[in-house]
């Protein structure tokens, strides 16, 4: 998914091209460029690997009266500065979303013909293939050579030789005009221009457009103009992107029913019993070779990590530690070059993070990151990344990147497992058939989401509260008592269930809710004498189960929240949206900034 | 024109499938009935979209979100309780300032539906209408030539065989008349209603017939028969999939990105088959099948005229005909559906015809080996079914058979 942008008129050229790119970075922030035409008739292009801050750091103050920009995502292939738009032939530069799906026959063809390619792109197949055919008239240059092109496209176009027109075309992608005063838009979607203007018409597919300071004219393919209604939107920025829901985090949480598949898919091989990462390439010796595996991560990507920690541990038997980045870097670390670093971080730019593992580097350590941005600054530090597939994650409180991390961190357990033989293929058969049908089960808990908001208004008056779970449901404690924290202020802390009487209990008094994450399990006996400690002081427990096992806890707990059956490995993934829902729904109910909670940043790349 | 869209309802005759999801998202050729009508929509150039949601919104939200990946722009507006058609137009009436275009977000149409009412508008009110031999159940339209006499709302006698299809051109007085709309026998405020007033008021409402597609899927099963129509006119695309060697890909077939057709599978369109599945081997897939996105077929199991909804997994040597299978159903293996023609199904009491069914079964469900479906006998959401059941009545919402 990309994002593109189009300007002419007598504004801050650059400015408007910079603010808009901003407005489209939900849909890919990976690369940016934009062309522009400077006042003496000359083109000038900007690109850049990274966000748009780092585009913008890199623009002169140029006055300009047109420019395309554009805004990439890649999920396939690489983000370079090469890769990035505009991509430019003589003297035509082009800005592209889509995929041209008869591309190489294309480049064959032009490289044949002379055409000298720089980039791995299907766009500079675009950029050629106009220039081939432009005599002087730009708009039927374009028109000629969509026409030899399959596939889908929303794209902008621009010509030193036409300093004054923007060419717009689109099929199968998403392109909008926006009409200003004496000033004129092209865009991927409305919130990138709604700043400037609420005048909108929607580009239909096979049209092309003539952007003028002063007039838009539309066609179709034939050439003959076509009339096209205005539109005025009268919508407010946030909602529009938020669709329907009241908050991003909502949004996001549902959408996890999407983004874990979207981690699985083409990973799981169901008939071998094995997992396969595209971006992984490591043959068995290499993986038989680790004696240790060291984890770094921060904040929610820790509680990722120490879930981490259970699974190479009880599944590949590979001993396992886990730290923070701030601490990591200044506590003398042992290692080995035997030893497998894994850095955890949703955006690939926390600042700690990133210091941890470059010390880890210059151990000789084998480093592997896990990320959900492609090409961000981790996957070009350390040796191998995975990508979590989460897409992007606007609410500050981390909920789909960390259900993705998750499933990532039990793929590579698997597949490190198998490598080593510690796990059989009907048993990781058996947990990959397992692991599939966890959307369906993340979706059941959704349905009934209802009961969790239902408890989390019980409890609202709770000063403090108590997360506790044993094994690999520690860690989901960790991460609800986080959640709670980051947004609804409320002061709470995540126990390892057996540690309450070595301290903790003496806070457990009658007003304080417990959250027992106490699905079946070899733990199971213990964490249920745990409820029972704190029943005995008075406080409320809120247990949460799964299905089958309703009635022996419902004598101790004053809430129960079913999840349905998985194996008793994969439960941490369903735990985790139950912990999730009861902090959005308390933070709902204590109106609190849910997507911006004070104090705190997305993407922290401070120290 | 903007365009407003009712999908708050629940849609209870088509139970169980609506439990987890409101009619308006039933797949018909692996895109929810609404996708269907945005598509048109925008085939006209209708981008502005009010969709007024209730029911189970948040599953429509996820699919269509801003409306942007349609090419179009969506408003969502809530309708709090389902209290009727009128009610749920009243909820617009801030986002409109002219006029609009209505249409039920439960009927499959096309492009030509929608240009059909915008070339024939005329008046204060404009109704699309559709010619059907039977008539009972439907709201229909009398008239004079096309000026509306009458407009009524179920019929159960042959007054016309102009079936009223729901979608109107109104203008923004309508809003008026609806605040002056009383609530009918049955408990709602109906659009009919407010119409037949304007009539008696000596409005000009008129009528616009159409000869383009308009289905109504009444019953879960009538999806079979809109699906199987709807794959006899799909175009096929060319996805990034695997076909493997000694696979079988015939007809008329739709394969989504990174989904494998393993060896031995036999494929015989039309079928459209989503994304990221896993066929086979030896699988047989017959007309005129849909699959959703991440569903697994397994090795040997045979699947003809069929829903199959996403996340499914079908157990090796299954034989599945003629049947609606919901989201994320786990079957074990030697499932098999009975299939039985014209005959009656009783729900809540009341007798409906189904001209060929096998089963309905809901999301969620837990089915091991060797269960087997009798003609028509349902299973609800949720449900856990042990090894050798013979499923031979409804099984409701969260049970365990044993």
């Amino acid at each position: 998914m990309c994002g593109i942008i189009g300007y002419i008129g007598d504004g801050d050229t650059v400015k408007i091209l910079l603010e808009s790119l901003r407005k489209l970075e939900y849909r890919g922030y990976d690369s940016a460029g934009i062309a522009i035409i400077d006042d003496e008739g000359k083109a000038r292009i900007f690109k850049i690997e990274g966000e748009i801050s780092k585009l913008e750091s890199i623009i002169p103050g140029i006055s300009s009266r047109v420019g395309i920009g554009h805004t990439r995502w890649a999920t396939h292939g690489r983000p370079t500065t090469e890769n990035a738009h505009p991509h430019c032939s003589g003297n035509i530069c082009v800005v592209h979303n889509g995929i041209i799906e008869n591309y190489q026959e294309l480049k064959d063809k032009l490289i044949s013909e002379g055409f000298v390619f720089i980039s791995d792109t299907d766009t500079e197949v675009l950029a050629h293939l106009i220039n081939k055919y432009y005599t002087d008239d730009l708009r039927l240059a374009v028109g000629t050579a969509l026409g030899h092109v399959r596939g889908s496209y929303a794209i902008g176009v621009l010509s030193n030789e036409h300093p004054d027109e923007l060419i717009a075309a689109r099929k199968d992608s998403p392109l909008i005009i926006g009409l200003g005063k004496d000033e004129n838009f092209i865009a991927s979607d409305i919130p990138a221009i709604l700043k400037y203007t609420n005048r909108i018409i929607y580009i239909d597919n096979l049209e092309l457009i003539s952007v003028k300071q002063g007039s838009v004219r539309i066609f179709n393919m034939e050439g003959n103009p076509v009339e096209k209604e205005e539109h005025i939107i009268e919508w407010d920025l946030e909602a529009a992107e938020k669709a329907g829901y009241p908050h991003f985090m909502l949004k996001e949480i549902h959408e996890q029913t999407r983004s874990i598949h979207e981690t699985m898919a083409g990973r799981l091989h169901e008939l071998e019993g094995d997992v396969n990462f595209e971006e992984l390439e490591l043959n068995r010796n290499e993986i038989m070779q680790f004696q240790r595996i060291e984890i770094i991560a921060c904040g929610t990507s820790y509680n990722a990590g120490l879930l981490g920690k259970y699974l190479f541990e009880g599944l590949a038997g590979i001993h396992t530690d886990v730290d923070t980045g701030s601490e990591f870097r200044y506590s003398s670390p042992v290692l080995a070059p035997s030893t497998l670093v894994i850095a955890i971080t949703q955006s690939g730019e926390t600042a700690d993070t990133l210091a941890a593992i470059r010390e880890a580097e210059s151990y000789g350590c084998m480093t592997l990151a896990i990320t959900n941005v492609i090409g961000s600054t981790i996957s070009r530090d350390t040796s191998h990344t995975i990508y979590t597939r989460a897409g992007p994650e606007i609410g500050v409180a981390a909920t789909k990147s960390f259900t993705s991390q998750l499933v990532v961190l039990y793929l590579l357990a698997i597949h490190f497992a198998r490598a080593r033989s510690r796990m059989d293929v009907d048993r990781a058969r058996m947990l990959l058939s397992e692991l599939r049908k966890i959307p369906g089960h993340v979706s059941r808990i959704l349905e009934d989401a209802g009961t969790i908001h239902e408890c989390a208004s019980m409890f609202v008056k709770a000063k403090n509260y108590f997360f506790i779970g044993r094994n690999i449901n520690y860690p989901v404690a960790l991460e609800g008592a986080l959640k709670l924290k980051e947004i609804s202020y409320i002061h709470a802390e995540g126990y390892a269930a057996g540690e309450l009487k070595h301290g903790p209990l003496a806070l457990i008094s009658k007003d304080v809710p417990v959250v027992a994450i106490a699905p079946q399990g070899h733990t199971y006996d213990k964490i249920l004498s745990n409820i029972k400690e704190v029943t005995a002081r008075d406080a409320s427990v809120i247990a949460i189960v799964d299905c089958d096992d309703y009635c022996e806890i419902e004598k101790f707990a004053d809430f129960v929240i079913p999840i349905p059956k998985t194996d008793e490995m994969l439960t941490p993934l369903l735990s985790s949206v139950v912990v999730q829902l009861l902090a959005y729904y308390t933070a709902l109910e204590l109106k609190c900034s849910i997507d911006k909670p004070r104090n705190l940043a997305k993407s922290v790349t401070v120290e | 024109m903007k365009a407003v869209i009712l999908g708050a309802g629940e849609g209870l005759r088509c139970r169980p499938l609506t439990l987890t999801r409101s009619k308006v998202m039933l797949p018909v050729a692996n895109k929810p009935i609404l996708e269907h009508i945005i598509d048109a929509l925008f085939k006209c150039s209708i981008n502005d979209i009010i969709m007024v949601v209730g029911y189970k919104k948040e599953r429509i939200m996820d699919h269509f979100r801003d409306g942007v990946d349609f090419g179009v722009n969506i408003t969502y507006v809530e309708q709090k309780g389902q209290i009727g058609t009128a009610h749920a137009i009243k909820q617009v009436s801030s986002h409109v300032d002219d006029a609009f275009i209505v249409l039920n977000g439960d009927n499959i149409i096309e492009a030509g539906t929608i240009s059909d009412i915008l070339a024939g508008r005329s008046g204060d009110v404009t109704i699309l209408t559709v010619v059907r031999e039977h008539t009972e159940g439907y709201g229909v339209v009398v008239s004079e030539k096309n000026k509306v006499m009458n407009i009524i709302e179920k019929t159960t006698e042959d007054l016309s065989h102009n079936v009223n299809t729901g979608t109107y051109i109104f203008n923004p007085d309508i809003f008026d008349y609806i605040e002056a709309t009383s609530i009918s026998e049955t408990g709602e405020y109906a659009i009919t209603d407010t119409i037949q007033q304007m009539i008696d008021d000596g409005k000009n409402v008129n009528m616009v017939h159409s000869e383009a597609m308009w289905l109504d899927a009444v019953h879960s099963w009538d999806l079979l028969k809109a699906n199987a129509y709807l794959l006899d006119r799909f175009e096929p695309t060319v996805n990034d999939c695997t076909i493997e060697e000694g696979a079988v890909v015939r007809g008329r077939v739709n394969i989504g990105q990174d989904t494998v057709i393993h060896p031995g599978s036999f494929i015989l369109g039309p079928v459209v088959i989503g994304k990221n599945c896993e066929i086979g081997p030896n699988a047989v897939v017959l007309p005129s099948t849909t699959i959703g996105n991440y569903s697994i077929v397994e090795p040997s199991a045979l699947i003809k005229n069929s829903i199959i909804m996403h996340d499914v997994r079908v157990g090796a040597f299954s034989y599945i005909s003629n049947s609606i299978l919901g989201a994320h159903n786990s079957i074990g293996s030697h499932f098999i559906t009975e299939t039985k023609e014209n005959f009656f199904i009783e729900m809540k009491g009341i007798l409906h015809i189904a001209a060929k069914l096998g089963t309905v079964i809901g999301d969620g469900n837990n089915i091991k080996h060797k269960v087997l479906t009798e003609p028509g006998k349902m299973i609800s959401t949720g449900c856990s079914i042990a090894s050798g059941v013979n499923v031979s009545r409804y099984i409701p919402r969260n049970s365990k058979v044993f």
